[in-house]
């Protein structure tokens, strides 16, 4: 990050008295897209941030041990067009892979667990899903005619 | 209405040839007629066809020489995998181990443990066997003249960013090697005749485990996957014997090999197109075909106090660990080539070699056994062979040198390291 003068913002009466600077950098965890060994971390980083960056980010703020960090910058697509035949971009972003230090592990979490549903026995509920099952099971098509369409044959 | 009227035609043209055969028994039951086997097209474009011409291919690789086998293997260059053995990647060992499938075992083979515990037991006063106590004391004054002269003798110039290591260290280690294969040849025979190279070139290739082409025109398919190791050691000594092997092949059967799942660029490991070598450092017409003892040197960048400076400490053993591993397996394995072995072709007999790491203060040693390089996919199939590596973490030679002398010489390293060069078929 280039060295540059910063403008705080001026105390005024009745502010906090401790006040906190933070980065105004951005690091988004993802769920990898290709499964990764477990000691590594995938994030979407600002196109500025550097390897050296995200390792002061995570170890300083948030005290995450860091091993090393690898980035590339993802392409993003100007394949779409508009209604005017125009390119549409879709802004680039940077990927940092995170190799976590000190034996550290992380799986993504599993944020939208499938909640097991219990029907209650002899509700309106069950009769509907059972209605629909054999509904569905009726409007499937005869095996034994192996795919020919209906309206063929005697 | 032509075309039925053509057909009685036909028959009763046909008809009259079947009058003349003969009905009565013949001997042709008696007679087995020899047909050459119903094999699969070579040309056609089934799968049945590709598989005939693999099949072709690997006949044709076991009935050539040596040397076309290895131009034969080597030939078709694709994408593969670069293994560096000394590597920056992290936890790189237990890949490593996946690759080259070999089974870590710590600590060092019963011929050097044992050993080396009597001497621990019984303080520093035992001998190496095969040298008495006064050539150990010679070797000893040796070795402390070959540290003192880099270290304390000439004046050095401060050293260029990054090369330290190779401007003190690697005189350091060269003379060393160079005094002690000289001066151990009157007990080990085999020294007189073996050829000690200085950077030699060591390359390795080889197939192992596969994956389906995710896209591009040969989406689908599969490909095995392929690697590659060039490495370059600091030197090595070659002997035309073959020394002798550790444990027998079948005790490999029950060693674990860790095993990775993940695709070999998580490591990070990075894809490149060049010519696929197998070079043992020498060429094939050479009498000191078998390998000895390698000698490496940690460069700076992954030098100890480097590591410690990154808060990578964790990672020097791993570090050592993975180059023995990839070094060893290379050398060892091209060796096992160099005698017409490859991957349909398994060795019938272990090959060893050894392999001494070090910065110039702390030395690792690492002993491997080459049990099997049928590594692909085809080949690996149940085969319970597994390759063996024994290792020891890093031992300190000495503490340091003050006042033209060397302080806290290790006699345990030295004797392990006089073993190593003792070691004879």
């Amino acid at each position: 990050m280039p060295v540059t003068r910063v403008l705080y913002p001026l105390y005024q009466l009745g502010n906090p008295q401790l006040r906190i600077f933070r980065p105004k950098w951005f690091l988004t965890l993802v769920r990898p897209g290709k499964e990764l060994p477990s000691d590594t971390v995938q994030f979407r980083i600002p196109l500025e941030m550097t390897k050296y960056d995200v390792k002061n980010y995570l170890e300083k703020i948030y005290e995450v041990p860091v091993g090393a960090v690898r980035t590339r910058i993802q392409f993003g697509t100007n394949k779409k067009k508009n209604h005017l035949n125009q390119r549409v971009k879709r802004p680039d972003y940077k990927v940092a892979y995170v190799q976590l230090a000190q034996g550290q592990t992380f799986a993504f979490p599993d944020i939208f667990p499938t909640k097991e549903r219990a029907v209650a026995e002899g509700s309106m509920e069950e009769l509907q899903e059972k209605f629909m099952e054999d509904e569905k099971q009726r409007q499937k098509p005869d095996p034994r005619r192996g795919g020919v369409t209906e309206w063929f044959g005697l | 209405m032509a075309a039925r009227t053509r057909l009685p035609l036909l028959l009763s043209r046909n008809l009259p040839l079947y009058k003349h055969h003969k009905q009565a028994h013949t001997e042709a039951s008696v007679k087995e007629p020899a047909y050459p086997p119903i094999v699969p097209s070579l040309t056609a474009k089934s799968k049945s066809a590709r598989r005939r011409q693999a099949e072709e291919q690997i006949k044709k690789i076991c009935a050539s020489t040596v040397e076309e086998k290895l131009s034969l293997i080597t030939r078709v260059q694709w994408m593969k995998f670069v293994v560096y053995p000394q590597t920056f990647a992290r936890n790189a060992d237990r890949w490593y181990q996946h690759f080259t499938k070999t089974a870590y075992i710590p600590g060092l083979p019963d011929k050097f443990s044992l050993d080396e515990r009597g001497s621990e037991q019984t303080t520093v006063q035992t001998t190496v066997p095969g040298i008495g106590d006064e050539a150990f004391a010679d070797i000893r004054s040796l070795v402390t003249n070959v540290i003192l002269q880099e270290r304390w003798y000439t004046k050095k110039r401060k050293t260029f960013l990054f090369r330290a290591q190779e401007q003190t260290f690697g005189p350091l280690l060269r003379n060393l090697v160079a005094g002690l294969t000289h001066s151990l040849a009157k007990y080990n025979p085999q020294l007189l005749l073996c050829s000690l190279d200085f950077d030699p070139q060591v390359h390795f290739y080889w197939r192992r485990g596969q994956r389906i082409i995710p896209k591009g025109h040969r989406k689908g398919r599969q490909e095995p996957t392929r690697f590659q190791i060039d490495d370059c050691p600091h030197s090595q000594i070659r002997i035309p014997q073959q020394l002798k092997q550790f444990t027998p092949l079948e005790d490999s059967y029950a060693a674990e090999v860790p095993e990775v799942t993940y695709a070999p660029n998580l490591l990070p490991l990075f894809r490149r197109q060049y010519d696929n070598n197998i070079f043992t450092g020498s060429k094939l017409p050479d009498p000191a075909r078998y390998g000895h003892t390698q000698f490496h040197l940690v460069p700076d960048r992954y030098h100890r106090d480097r590591m410690e400076r990154l808060k990578q400490s964790d990672q020097v053993e791993v570090f050592l660990r993975a180059n023995g591993i990839a070094s060893l397996f290379a050398w060892t394995g091209a060796q096992a080539m160099y005698q017409g072995f490859w991957d349909r072709e398994d060795v019938t007999r272990p090959f060893v070699s050894q392999a001494v790491i070090t910065d110039g203060k702390y030395f690792s040693f690492f002993c491997y056994q080459l049990n099997t390089v049928a590594l692909s996919v085809e080949a690996d199939s149940d085969n319970p062979r597994k390759n063996l590596i024994w290792g020891t973490e890093s031992l300190k030679l000495y503490d340091g040198v003050e006042d033209g002398k060397v302080v806290g010489l290790n006699d345990g390293v030295l004797k392990l390291l006089v073993q190593f060069l003792l070691n004879q078929p």
